[in-house]
């Protein structure tokens, strides 16, 4: 979970060892992978909805609208 | 390694992040709610203690040197990984 976006740092994203909601990954099911894979990715996907934020967050007239756009991609 | 308490321990932290994640959110369209800003400083507190405590114990939480000093030996690497608790 978590990844954080540094700018002009070294550091584009990190990784924290620790997930939001606990899982546990047992076993192989293709059903269940489906579902989750159209939610990480494709049009609607998590993955392209938090790069928008952080390109819309660019265009934001106040520093409320840049920190909104900038914690809620980040947090997806 | 007992992984019934290291699972509670992250537990802790992930609820914590949780807690101070959403009051963050909140915060970012209202500032000013004095009540939201002691209870988000009273998340970080504790949030801080829990990781604080888990990572005493399995090794640190983030990469790329933001958790601090490695030990003696590499814990980064050591299994097993949050979703395999």
């Amino acid at each position: 979970m978590a990844m954080g976006i540094i700018e002009g740092g070294e550091i584009m994203w990190i990784y924290q060892k620790s997930l939001q909601h606990p899982v546990k990954v047992s076993y192989p099911d293709l059903k269940f992978a489906k579902t989750v894979i159209t939610q990480y990715g494709g049009p609607d996907g998590e993955l392209g909805a938090s790069l928008r934020y952080l390109n819309q967050r660019y265009s934001m007239p106040t520093g409320q609208a840049k920190a909104l756009l900038t914690d809620i991609g980040t947090e997806e | 390694m007992n992984c019934e308490q290291q699972m509670s321990m992250l537990i802790k932290v992930q609820e914590m992040g949780f807690v101070a994640l959403e009051l963050n959110l909140y915060l970012d369209t209202h500032p000013c709610d004095k009540d939201a800003l002691n209870d988000f400083n009273c998340a970080v507190k504790l949030l801080k203690k829990y990781k604080q405590a888990y990572e005493q114990e399995f090794g640190p939480l983030l990469n790329f040197g933001m958790s601090g000093f490695a030990k003696e030996s590499w814990q980064w690497i050591e299994n097993p990984w949050p979703w395999e608790l």
